[in-house]
């Protein structure tokens, strides 16, 4: 009987792991299938369509369309869903369905929507919302020939190497936005404090612990750089950004690609460039630049900005500086905000990658043809557009010199600008601005002098090789080398060489290798010296 | 005859009675600093902390909330419905279940309980859940998907069916079955009555789990006005935080006040207020249920 119960017990105990493994991969079984046959069918159709909007478009049976869209929708979303329907129905015969994933949890959402076989059939892509790696395993339909056919407007108004830069290993899965708007960081300082107290302007590293002495010196009360508590993203990529030379965005595990020579990948955690970076830390930190519990800070940089307890952001993009602009515009009219694009001391910039914003189709759409067809009307139809991105003209907003104008206010108005977050269906020509957004098209009108494009985001990194190393490599940054980041270890030398110690235990020499490989593979495939 | 008191006793009496009255003062402290952050100017709070008493006062974050009230109260009225609705089916199914599987004449008795215990261990995991629930039983959307996963949790049903055999003498069967009841007689007229305390307890469970949920929200709804008060004062700290955070990688604009702390404060007692008078009608049975019913068996 002992014995029995004994058995029992080893029996439910194994079953209990194998669960709780398989509860573990359970969430990425789906997502794995490989890319089907989707366009082949199309494939036999002519490729004509040049003639009129959607000549090839069956459009006989009526469709309602599943689109799925970030964050939240808006108050009077209805109100425009009906519109919208009103003119689809007549020039397509579909309705369509606008559908939100609300902000909470949407990346598991995503994975749900793209893995269960719901219908969807068009939902918001961009690098951010790992647009390469669902991509790469096939949750998406290849459009490459589906556009021409259902879609030759928009597969025009794209232009070609747009199209080009979005593919994944050949083919087009997504169809990209057409607004070129830059995202480089920059230095954000109060002209106010700097002209008082005669201070430089900030546009390099020396320069701007000049300001920030200043400040120090002047200013007690006041921290000197607005700081959180991921001194990776508000403090090293800034850093990294503005003097290391780095290809796009922040490159994780601490691999280094200099945009001069992106052949050739290298490990930035260890080099003699980390130690300096990690060396003007300590020494920002001793001067008392930020404050020494910044690991538990969970204010915003912005909004430690505004409410006048920082006197500084080291590093932000420039339409949130212009936000910055107004808010304190209304509260403390008596400062003043200045911007310095970190792009002007490199020397050029670039505009974000053309897979930064966009809209696919998921495999499990059986209305792909419609859903383009549809899609495109959202870009190139005036009218469309407009409704989607403004509201209803009149009731939602006016135009008043060709610049946008918000009826009413922000708690009456049910629909705002851009409040559908349709970021990936603007269009250049049809654009309407604020008037408080001058500055930030300014800026950018600076940068479009110096403009390179973006090689990186091209790259679809896929880490399912070293999933586990990934994760420990995470843990183990955020013990060791966040503190050091941040300044707070006495000595840096020897700091560094035990995250290091750490982080090869954790795997990083798999993780850079499997990295290197990758974008060696990736600089090769599309020809980048 | 009372213990007679030594000199010792008042001494210890005054000292513990301090003590608690310090605990209980101490654990009212946070819920005080809440209440007093709801009140206060977001922009105070960043630059100088939280403090006992609002520095400056503002109901700026009460404001945020309330920006569109007929949503809020909507949210409000889900998040009723729900708790009540869900916790008066699951307790009648799990009475049932529970008074059902404690009798030992039930012939599938052994079955029944395995497989009920069974889902405790294993679980399909959440992809196949909520393909189940949406494809198969096409509940996107539907008050359905909010209530039906909670109606027969396994934890309770063990609880109350350990509260049923300890609660209700086997002899108590025998008799009403010679007096002439049938088994509903027995479960509604006597199982139920003397089972108070299990129940009590079974239902403040389920209606702070149905008050507490947010996650059947957030994976089963898409339209707003069904979302349930938890995920939808959830999901506004959720966007203030996910738009601040994105705006610096994307560049998207904001435009608009965030009146962040103030506002996550304000939310946590607007939520937290109506459960908080729940626990004094159902306390007293709280220790009882509990302490019988956690005997495993």
């Amino acid at each position: 009987m002992a014995q029995k119960k004994k058995l029992g017990f080893t029996v439910l105990s194994a079953a209990l792991a194998v669960s709780a493994l398989a509860g573990c991969s359970g969430g990425t079984d789906n997502a794995g299938k490989p890319a089907g046959t989707g366009g082949a069918k199309e494939a036999s159709a002519p490729a004509s369509g040049s003639g009129g909007t959607g000549s090839g478009l069956d459009t006989s049976k009526k469709v309602e369309l599943q689109f799925y869209m970030l964050g939240d929708a808006p108050k009077d979303l209805p109100v425009i869903q009906a519109e919208i329907n009103k003119l689809a129905e007549k020039d397509l015969n579909a309705t369509v369905k606008f559908n939100y994933t609300s902000w909470t949890d949407w990346d598991q959402k995503y994975k749900l929507l793209l893995s269960s076989g719901q219908q969807v059939d068009l939902i918001f892509t961009a690098d951010w919302t790992q647009y390469q790696s669902y991509a790469k395993k096939g949750a998406f339909q290849p459009l490459d020939e589906l556009l021409p056919k259902a879609a030759p407007k928009l597969n025009g108004f794209v232009p070609k190497d747009m199209w080009e830069a979005v593919k994944i290993d050949g083919k087009i899965y997504t169809v990209p936005a057409t607004y070129k708007e830059y995202v480089t960081n920059g230095f954000v300082y109060r002209e106010d404090l700097r002209a008082k107290y005669n201070l430089p302007k900030p546009t390099s590293i020396e320069t701007y612990e000049a300001y920030l002495d200043g400040i120090k010196k002047n200013e007690p009360d006041m921290l000197p750089l607005a700081s959180t508590s991921n001194p990776v993203s508000s403090l090293s990529d800034p850093f990294r950004e503005l003097t290391r030379d780095p290809v796009g965005g922040p490159l994780p595990y601490g691999i280094g690609i200099k945009y001069s020579q992106p052949g050739e990948a290298y490990s930035y955690w260890g080099s003699p460039e980390h130690l300096e970076e990690l060396q003007t830390m300590k020494r920002w930190m001793d001067k008392g630049f930020f404050p020494k519990n910044v690991l538990n800070n969970k204010d915003t940089l912005t909004d430690q900005l505004t409410s006048g307890k920082a006197a500084s952001i080291f590093g932000d993009n420039p339409t949130r500086f212009n936000d910055s602009v107004i808010k304190i515009a209304s509260t403390h009219p008596d400062w003043k905000l200045e911007y310095y694009p970190f792009p002007l001391s490199r020397g050029f910039a670039t505009p974000v990658h053309p897979i930064h914003n966009g809209f696919a189709i998921p495999k499990s759409s059986k209305n792909a043809e419609r859903a383009l067809a549809f899609y495109e009307k959202l870009v190139t139809d005036k009218q469309y557009n407009l409704l989607t991105q403004y509201g209803i003209e009149g009731k939602n907003y006016t135009v008043e010199n060709g610049y946008y104008k918000m009826v009413g206010d922000k708690n009456s108005n049910g629909f705002g600008r851009e409040a559908m977050n349709g970021w990936a269906w603007r269009n250049p020509e049809y654009m309407l601005f604020d008037k408080g957004y001058d500055n930030v098209k300014k800026i950018f009108s600076e940068l479009d002098k110096i403009q390179k494009p973006d090689i990186f985001t091209g790259f679809a990194e896929d880490y399912t090789s070293y999933q586990a190393e990934k994760a420990a490599l995470e843990q183990v940054t955020k013990q060791y080398l966040y503190p050091l980041q941040a300044g707070l270890l006495p000595d840096v030398e020897t700091g560094l060489k035990t995250f290091l110690e750490k982080a090869k235990q954790a795997g990083l020499d798999k993780v850079q290798g499997e990295y290197k490989k990758q974008w060696a593979q990736y600089v090769k495939d599309k020809g980048i010296k | 005859m009372r213990i007679r008191d030594d000199k010792y006793t008042p001494l210890f009496q005054a000292a513990a009675y301090l003590f608690i009255t310090a605990a209980a003062l101490a654990c009212l402290f946070p819920f005080l600093l809440i209440l007093s952050a709801s009140f206060t100017q977001n922009e105070s709070i960043i630059r100088s902390g939280y403090h006992l008493l609002p520095l400056d006062f503002s109901l700026e974050g009460y404001k945020t909330v309330f920006r569109f009230p007929e949503q809020v109260l909507k949210a409000y009225g889900v998040t009723i419905f729900t708790t009540v609705t869900g916790t008066a089916l699951g307790l009648f199914l799990m009475t049932m279940a529970g008074y059902v599987l404690q009798r030992k004449d039930f012939k599938y008795r052994n079955v029944f309980s395995f497989y009920i215990y069974f889902t405790t261990l294993f679980g399909g995991g959440l992809v196949p859940w909520y393909i189940m629930m949406t494809k198969y039983l096409q509940l996107t959307d539907t008050y359905t998907a909010l209530i039906f996963p909670g109606l027969m949790t396994p934890f309770l049903i063990i609880l109350m069916k350990t509260f049923i055999r300890s609660a209700v003498p086997e002899e108590l069967f025998e008799s009403a079955k010679i007096d002439g009841a049938g088994d509903f007689t027995i479960y509604s007229r006597i199982v139920l009555q003397l089972s108070m305390p299990g129940i009590a307890t079974v239902g403040l469970f389920l209606a702070l789990h149905y008050w507490n949920d947010w996650f059947g929200s957030s994976l089963f709804i898409n339209d707003q006005s069904k979302y349930q008060l938890q995920f939808y004062l959830y999901n506004i700290v959720n966007a203030m935080q996910f738009i601040a955070q994105m705006g610096a990688g994307t560049g998207v604009s904001l435009g608009q006040d965030m009146p962040t702390e103030s506002t996550k404060m304000a939310m946590a007692i607007i939520v937290t207020g109506p459960i908080l008078f729940l626990y004094p009608f159902v306390q007293r049975y709280f220790v009882k249920g509990l302490t019988v019913g956690a005997v495993k068996g």
